[in-house]
């Protein structure tokens, strides 16, 4: 039996190197971090001091895509974008922002009120399986906003919706961001502008 | 001698192949319903829209009929998308757009998006609303690869379609000027014999193209 050439050899090295890296990306999951910028609003500020609390719940949120034999296919980690969006939005629609660690912390300063948002739902449509040409997320917040004093304002639910359409040479995690962003861009567009439409919210800024 | 004949006839067959894919049909309707004219100082925005649940206008499409449109004889300044949407956050995202006129009339009340319009100088404002897509998908393509190498063989075909609106607003009268549409179709062809030969038709490059000198013409008063 002949021995294998040297460069034969090297090509059925690189085949095997190359089908373990297929079959390891096909197993893993595909971790996606949400990253973007977002410009600041152009709307009037409320003479208000607020404290800003981000809960565990919104900064650590995770998603988890699932294919449909029930492997985890993706992964997405949002908090830091909502942060940063959080960061861009408030400060251009009330006189005072603080960042705080806790709602006691809040409750010290002696503000005029202290915001809390959390993520209650994430949804991914991905075109695989909708068969659309784009992408889709969908997030559900709850806003609550309470007195210095810790008590209830307001308790209220908005939606955000982002899309994106496919193309040909962009990954899915890239499609994933982008739809993401889009997403982030609607709810701090509805968040800014309905904030003084909200009954509750409405009410108590009559109480000023 | 015989070699040279077949060669020719397969160049000339190739050459006559090349220029029927490059053929693409497109229609431009044009709808007038005002004066148009525009200053040296003044600038146009051309923006995609993006509420339809099944489809957006593509960035490329809209940034390339900008792109157009600031080239050549009676070019126009156009602002660029993006920096404008974001310039005027959050009065244009997909969800608060105006949709009608009135909309930009009532958004016109509010300083800051009067004054940023002043800013960038914007007399009209272009809404594209399109896409394009792909329809009879026909042959196959089949490819091997092997320790010897690898290569190709089959022939596939496709149609692409592109249908496009513009339409275009005036911000100084608060009106809707007028109304360009364009429908562009061409069929593309990939024919592999060891290398794939994409023969595509550049459908939406080519209602790009003819949409901008249209918009160019008409913003212009021509």
């Amino acid at each position: 039996m002949s021995r294998m050439s040297g460069s034969m050899r090297g090509r059925v090295r690189t085949a095997l190197i190359f089908i373990a890296a297929l079959y390891l990306t096909a197993c893993g999951v595909s971790n996606v971090v949400i990253e973007g910028s977002f410009p600041t609003p152009n709307i009037n500020k409320l003479p208000l001091t607020v404290a800003v609390y981000y809960d565990p719940v919104l900064t650590e949120f995770t998603y988890i895509e699932y294919s449909e034999t029930g492997n985890e296919e993706y992964n997405i980690a949002s908090g830091q974008s909502h942060i940063e969006l959080f960061s861009a939005v408030l400060p251009a629609m009330f006189d005072g922002v603080i960042v705080v660690d806790s709602i006691e912390e809040a409750e010290a300063l002696g503000v005029d009120a202290i915001f809390a948002p959390i993520i209650e739902e994430f949804q991914l449509a991905l075109p695989a399986k909708t068969k659309l040409d784009v992408y889709e997320i969908w997030i559900k917040y709850n806003m609550r906003l309470m007195t210095a004093e810790g008590d209830y304002i307001a308790d209220w639910v908005l939606t955000s919706y982002g899309k994106t359409p496919t193309e040909s040479l962009r990954s899915v995690e890239a499609a994933i961001n982008a739809a993401a962003i889009v997403a982030l861009r609607d709810l701090a567009s509805s968040f800014s502008l309905s904030f003084t439409q909200v009954p509750e919210v409405k009410d108590w800024l009559n109480t000023l | 001698m015989k070699h040279a004949i077949g060669r020719n006839r397969l160049g000339l067959a190739l050459l006559l192949l090349v220029l029927l894919v490059s053929c693409t049909t497109t229609t431009i309707d044009e709808f007038r319903q005002g004066e148009t004219s525009i200053e040296g100082h003044e600038s146009v925005v051309i923006l995609g829209r993006r509420q339809a649940s099944d489809y957006e206008t593509r960035s490329e499409f809209v940034e390339c009929v900008g792109e157009r449109m600031t080239r050549g004889e009676n070019s126009i300044s156009i602002v660029p998308e993006q920096e404008f949407v974001d310039a005027m956050f959050p009065w244009f995202e997909p969800r608060t757009a105006p949709l009608r006129t009135r909309d930009l009339e009532r958004l016109m009340t509010e300083a800051v998006v009067a004054d940023r319009m002043t800013e960038f100088g914007v007399r009209y404002i272009v809404w594209l609303d399109g896409f394009t897509e792909t329809t009879d998908r026909s042959g196959s393509i089949s490819c091997t690869i092997g320790p010897g190498g690898a290569g190709c063989f089959g022939f596939g075909s496709w149609e692409d379609y592109a249908n496009f609106d513009a339409r275009v607003w005036d911000v100084d009268s608060l009106t809707n000027v007028g109304t360009i549409s364009t429908d562009a179709t061409g069929q593309s062809y990939l024919p592999a014999f060891v290398i794939p030969i994409p023969l595509i038709a550049r459908v939406e490059a080519n209602a790009c193209s003819r949409l901008a000198t249209q918009l160019k013409d008409f913003v212009n008063g021509s």
